[in-house]
């Protein structure tokens, strides 16, 4: 935007509202048939004269408009649910560092379980942690998977996500229980220590999705002021 | 701690509708003009923050309009929304006053 003149009377080249609309097709469908048309009036409004496609800021400033709207859509949650999904993806993240580990350390896991029972052969050795490797990424992996799609719903105001992630502190805290009583914390400290780390930032995180604020904004209330105009219903 | 204080995009919006009620292209030329050229709203950045105003009930659409077949939407402030930025501007002026007084205590008649 070089100009903030009236734009009236003005002729926009076709490839220009062709990469505005390629853009805008980045939005929500929702809110892309709600604002769709008008975005594209005023960024057509806004383009410079013999302007043939869109600029880059203004394409990225599109870009960071329809990824917040995707991540963090309106009504903002309270900030109680917005610390809880950072909570989450921080959780998140703790997970995935232990998966990059239990992969690169997957070597001395071999040397231990050749400590641990010296009667095994090589091949049953290498079976058993080729087992114990994949099993924990692919539980790993499942485990992320579910927390970034709660995180998802919990931020949109999703009332059962609450009690979905409820159910899967449970469940997780259940399985470590069960893990520790069959010897765990002696011989699987990194997996202890992961799963405790990991604890101590999921298990704030639900706290916070239970205060009072959070519990407000997951109660159902309508959304006044909505006009549904006609648009990009691509 | 009162209200959150409201980032100055947000804050030049609702200075713009507070004269009238205004649709997008004209609310970005607004603030350009209410910030001396300093600010100058993206359309992304404009609509994501309309977005937000919209559902925190500080603005509203007004009235649309059809123009070179295009669709033009208006947006007013809501009684809260001026209340809010009536606030907002208090506190600016507020705090405005407490530095100017400070740094040019001839003009302002002391030290706070």
């Amino acid at each position: 935007m070089s100009e903030l003149a009236s734009p009236q009377g003005r002729s926009e080249p076709a490839g220009l509202e062709r990469g505005y609309r390629r853009l805008l097709a980045c939005y929500p469908r929702a809110y892309r048939r709600q604002n769709g048309e008008e975005i594209l009036a005023v960024l057509l409004a806004c383009a410079r004269n013999g302007q043939q496609r869109p600029g880059l800021a203004e394409s990225a400033d599109l870009i960071k408009g329809a990824m917040r709207l995707r991540l963090w859509p309106a009504p903002r949650p309270p900030r109680t649910v917005q610390a809880a999904a950072w909570l989450m993806c921080a959780g998140v993240t703790a997970q995935l560092a232990y998966l990059i580990i239990n992969v690169a350390t997957a070597g001395s896991v071999g040397s231990a379980y050749a400590r641990q029972y010296p009667l095994w052969a090589a091949a049953a050795v290498h079976h058993a942690v080729t087992i114990s490797v994949v099993r924990h990424e692919v539980g790993g992996v499942i485990g992320i998977g579910v927390c970034l799609l709660l995180a998802w719903a919990l931020v949109r105001g999703r009332n059962l996500a609450r009690f979905a992630f409820a159910a899967v502190i449970g469940l997780d805290w259940w399985a470590m229980y069960q893990a520790a009583g069959q010897g765990a914390t002696q011989h699987a400290q990194a997996d202890m220590t992961a799963a405790a780390v990991t604890w101590l930032l999921i298990l704030p995180a639900m706290v916070l999705l239970f205060f009072p604020a959070s519990s407000r904004y997951y109660r159902p209330k309508p959304r006044v002021d909505n006009p549904v105009a006609p648009g990009l219903q691509h | 701690m009162g209200v959150r204080a409201m980032q100055e995009a947000t804050y030049l919006i609702l200075t713009a509708l507070a004269a009238g009620s205004q649709h997008g292209y004209g609310i970005i030329a607004d603030v350009a003009g209410i910030s001396g050229d300093r600010v100058r709203l993206l359309p992304g950045t404009l609509y994501t923050a309309l977005d937000r105003l919209r559902a925190d009930g500080l603005i509203a659409v007004d009235r649309e309009e059809i123009v070179d077949s295009r669709l033009r939407r208006y947006y007013r402030l809501t009684p809260e929304g001026e209340q809010r930025l009536a606030e907002e501007a208090a506190r600016l002026h507020a705090n405005a006053t407490a530095a100017l007084r400070r740094l040019r205590p001839e003009l302002t008649g002391g030290v706070a």
